[in-house]
């Protein structure tokens, strides 16, 4: 069955201050209702100050990363659209006309790019309204219906968060910054939207949920009316909150106390020459650049930090060894730590050194990775680690002694070895490997049981 | 006539009147006057407290302000911390400001003396004074008639002496329009010389705060003091340090001075009679007289109220009794309950093309006709109000009411700058001179208002 899916993303914009007032944006961090002022409050008599322009530069921004074409030279009004709810301090909320239109990420069209601001935060259940997050500057991103699966839209919506982090531009998606309504349509079915959702997982969840729902409908012969539906996160399902008959009419005027935004070319120039490249262009650029394989590219542009990493390390030693490790070892290190690349205090010459190591085969892979364990959670020169790890290289004469003992402690080994089993040879070698505490490589040690007991060929 | 203001200051400057005695002065007059006249609904009780700290500075020949000593009422949509901006509504009968609009930080900063908030229509809805939830005001001019509005209170207040200046703000003609009736000057500022932050809306894209006072002078320095710049708000133009009350000359030779006869049509004919002989007057001091065609103005009246209506409405939204208040559609007075009515209902999606985006092409028609009149004239000189004021308790259709704005909504729809100074009187009733200059042309238009006042 076709179907339609498009989204509408809110994420705040990472401001120090609020988007028409001075006061501080950390609202999660501090006490209800004390980050506020008689702007953000909506006072009776107060006017909002001019735009936050670091909030516009970063909608700007945004918009370019998305390929969408910034309106230049002409009035861009701030919106109010009114509404009443107890969040909403003036019975309004400002929002922009577009900032960028026609964009595109991973095919799907981006209609366009606009700024909002947030409401307080209200608490049904005590009626109270904290009213800190109120004025805190969003970007929305709203697309064209393109995308046809639930797992087409979780895989964009993933790469489009990715994107908006990589500007670092914005709250993390993590911290509840992002929020997002999404519109679903099945053929011959009206159009559903779904608001209230807050992760790329509930997105993914409410979209199944939906399709299923109007399919069904449909299959049973009952129309899918247009409605606007709220996903319930702890119960995954969407439930119906107006039909579109009933919708609220918002009645949108530019708002008399701002001046309409005019942005210039130059403006948007300068923002384009030092913006951030969007991960899905580095990846191809690393790939070009550096011979390494998509996969790993991949992995390495997923945070913008990682991938900071990967290319001051792919200058000072071979890129695909160093891509292989940060794909594979790195990453999961860091997985396994729940850490964000972001986090990581090592410096790049630090890996550098450890993979040299490992090129030059002074230590064993698996020892290379005990090493970017301990460098995660103390960074140190690794050859300083190696050291408190008590893994430098073990020396022959140890390594001949450890294996002179397994041979002769295991006499049955040996002989079954001899009467041609091989796996007896990988038990001995276990064995030596347990007396040496791993500082020998496996098939050092295999080459000199297996000349110990046959003798030299 | 017109050096009430400077006379005052000097005494007060050269130590003959004390800032106390002028505060104690303006207080008598107050319980005196004010039971009749109901100009006053919140005094300030620290008003003498301030004074004795001006009076000490100036005991210790320290530096005052411009407006040292002065006592000056404000009309009550301005937020002055501490006492209650009730905008005359049952809406915000209890509602303490909690900060200071820029032009009181400004007035204070320059030494004047806040004696209390001012009668007014609720939330400046009206054209007589008579909506306000505290009761009607007076005219202290013509008792028994209304003082005009909405800026009732401040304009009452100043001409019957409870203060020396005061604030009001204007929408449409809500400072000309009493300042006219009471017979005393009122200056509607261009818009966006005048910060706002602080004044409670009534259509955000027209309101400007003024000043009320006794004379030409007094005007000029009040709106000097509060006039210029704010970074702290969006809508204004960039304007710092105007100076008004030193430039203002008795001489009008060589200026241009138009007239329309579009005011004729519209307005009372003895009324009229008045501007004819003060236009003779500006004639004869040197101007030269023109005519100006405004063949559209009389659509102006319609396009304001309908865009006002809109803005008035998104600006009550945050009036829905949870911060602060009673919910306003629950509690106020029927003008104001008609214009957000009003205003919900022409900005339904549905209708926006039918009357709001009509009112604002409209709204740019006036502009561009009063802008280009004011490229062949420097001023453009008229009656306020086309109508005598009715007495206090007349019930009048919302139609009648409107039609005071004729004369004076244009300039706001135009974004310039409008004075009025007392031109004479019609049975006993003051009428005004109403004197439009060009945007920032407050200099040119003060010019005239003070040479028309010398020579009154």
């Amino acid at each position: 069955m076709k179907m339609l899916i498009g989204f509408e993303v809110h994420q705040q914009i990472a401001t120090e201050r609020k988007m028409y007032c001075d006061s501080p944006t950390n609202y999660q961090d501090v006490p209800p209702n004390t980050n506020v002022c008689p702007i953000c409050t909506g006072m009776p008599g107060s006017k909002p100050m001019p735009p936050n322009e670091r909030a516009v530069n970063a909608a700007i921004e945004i918009a370019l990363l998305f390929g969408c074409k910034v309106i230049t030279g002409e009035p861009i009004y701030i919106q109010r659209k009114h509404y009443d709810y107890p969040d909403l301090p003036s019975g309004y909320q400002r929002t922009s006309l577009p900032i960028g239109i026609n964009g595109e990420l991973q095919g799907v069209r981006i209609r366009e790019v606009h700024m909002e601001e947030d409401p307080g935060q209200y608490d049904p259940t005590l009626g109270t309204v904290d009213y800190n997050r109120s004025g805190v500057p969003l970007v929305e991103i709203v697309t064209e219906p393109d995308m046809h699966s639930p797992e087409e839209a979780r895989r964009f919506l993933r790469q489009l968060v990715r994107v908006l982090e990589y500007s670092g531009k914005v709250r993390p998606e993590a911290g509840g910054a992002m929020r997002t309504d999404t519109n679903i349509s099945l053929e011959g079915g009206g159009r559903v939207e779904v608001k209230n959702i807050n992760s790329v997982k509930g997105a993914y969840r409410a979209i199944k949920f939906e399709i299923i729902r109007q399919k069904s409908k449909l299959e049973r012969g009952e129309s899918v009316t247009r409605e606007t539906r709220a996903f319930l996160e702890s119960q995954k399902i969407t439930i119906s909150m107006r039909v579109k008959e009933l919708e609220e009419d918002y009645r949108y005027i530019p708002d008399p106390d701002i001046f309409p935004l005019i942005i210039d070319k130059a403006r948007v120039e300068a923002i384009r020459a030092s913006m951030v490249e969007p991960p899905y262009l580095r990846e191809q650029r690393l790939v070009e650049q550096y011979g390494i394989d998509s996969t790993a590219a991949s992995v390495i542009v997923s945070e913008r930090e990682l991938a900071d990493l990967f290319e001051a390390v792919a200058k000072e030693i071979d890129p695909k060894l160093a891509a292989t490790w940060f794909r594979t070892k790195l990453k999961k290190v860091l997985n396994y730590m729940k850490l964000r690349a972001a986090d990581v205090k090592f410096t790049p010459e630090h890996i550098v050194g450890l993979l040299q190591m490992v090129d030059d085969c002074e230590i064993t892979p698996e020892q290379g990775e005990l090493v970017l364990r301990q460098l995660v959670k103390h960074p140190n020169d690794p050859r300083n680690i190696l050291q408190e790890l008590g893994l430098e290289r073990i020396k022959p004469e140890e390594l001949r002694a450890a294996i002179n003992g397994v041979v002769s402690a295991n006499p049955d080994a040996v002989r079954d070895y001899q009467a041609g089993r091989e796996e007896a040879l990988h038990f001995l070698a276990g064995k030596v490997m347990k007396l040496t505490h791993g500082r020998a490589d496996a098939r050092k040690i295999i080459e000199l049981l297996r000349t110990k007991i046959m003798g030299e060929k | 006539m017109g050096e009430v203001t400077k006379a005052k200051l000097e005494a007060i400057r050269n130590l003959d009147l004390s800032a106390v005695e002028n505060i104690q002065r303006a207080l008598e007059n107050l319980s005196k006057l004010n039971p009749r006249i109901n100009a006053f609904i919140g005094p300030n009780p620290d008003a003498i407290a301030q004074a004795e700290a001006i009076d000490k500075k100036l005991n210790r020949g320290e530096h005052v302000g411009k407006l040292a000593g002065l006592a000056i009422g404000i009309k009550s949509n301005i937020n002055v911390k501490g006492l209650r901006a009730t905008c005359a509504s049952k809406t915000l009968e209890d509602y303490v400001s909690t900060y200071d609009a820029e032009v009181i930080k400004r007035i204070l900063n320059e030494d004047g003396i806040i004696i209390g908030m001012t009668n007014m229509d609720e939330f400046a809805c009206g054209s007589s004074g008579e909506t306000s939830a505290f009761g009607a005001t007076d005219n202290p001019a013509a008792s028994g008639y209304i003082p005009g509005g909405s800026s009732s209170g401040s304009a009452a207040a100043t001409a019957a002496s409870m203060c020396d200046l005061s604030l009001g703000s204007d929408t449409a003609g809500s400072i000309r329009n009493p300042a006219s009736h009471c017979g005393i000057v009122g200056v509607k500022p261009t818009y966006g010389l005048v910060p706002r932050q602080g004044l409670i809306d009534l259509a955000m894209s027209f309101d400007q705060i003024g000043p009320f006072a006794p004379d030409v002078y007094g005007a000029a320095l009040l709106l000097e003091v509060i006039a210029g710049f704010n970074p702290n708000e969006c809508v204004m133009l960039n304007v710092k340090g105007v100076s008004y009350s030193e430039e203002l000359g008795a001489d009008l030779k060589g200026m241009r001075i138009g007239t329309s006869p579009k005011f004729r049509e519209l307005t009372d004919p003895k009324i009229m009679g008045v501007i004819d002989s003060a236009v003779e007057k500006l004639q004869d001091l040197g101007a030269e007289i023109i005519e100006v065609k405004l063949p559209h103005l009389e659509k102006g009246l319609p396009a304001y109220y309908l865009i006002m209506s809109v803005e008035f409405f998104s600006a009550t939204r945050k009036f829905d009794g949870r911060k602060y208040g009673k919910r306003i559609e629950d509690v106020c007075g029927d003008e104001v309950l008609r214009r957000i009515l009003r205003g919900g209902y022409i900005s339904r999606k549905e209708y926006r093309g039918k009357y709001y985006q009509r009112a604002l092409q409209v709204r740019t028609i006036i502009r561009e006709e009063l802008i280009a009149a004011l490229e062949k004239a420097d001023v453009i000189v008229g009656p306020t109000v086309p109508k005598l004021p009715h007495k206090l308790g007349t019930s009048l259709t919302p139609m009648e009411m409107y039609a005071y704005d004729y004369l004076t909504a244009p300039t706001n729809l135009a974004s310039i700058c409008g004075g009025v100074i007392k031109a004479g009187k019609v049975d006993g009733i003051p009428v005004g001179l109403q004197v439009q200059g060009k945007m920032l042309g407050e200099g040119e238009m003060f010019r005239v208002l003070r040479a028309f006042e010398a020579v009154s």
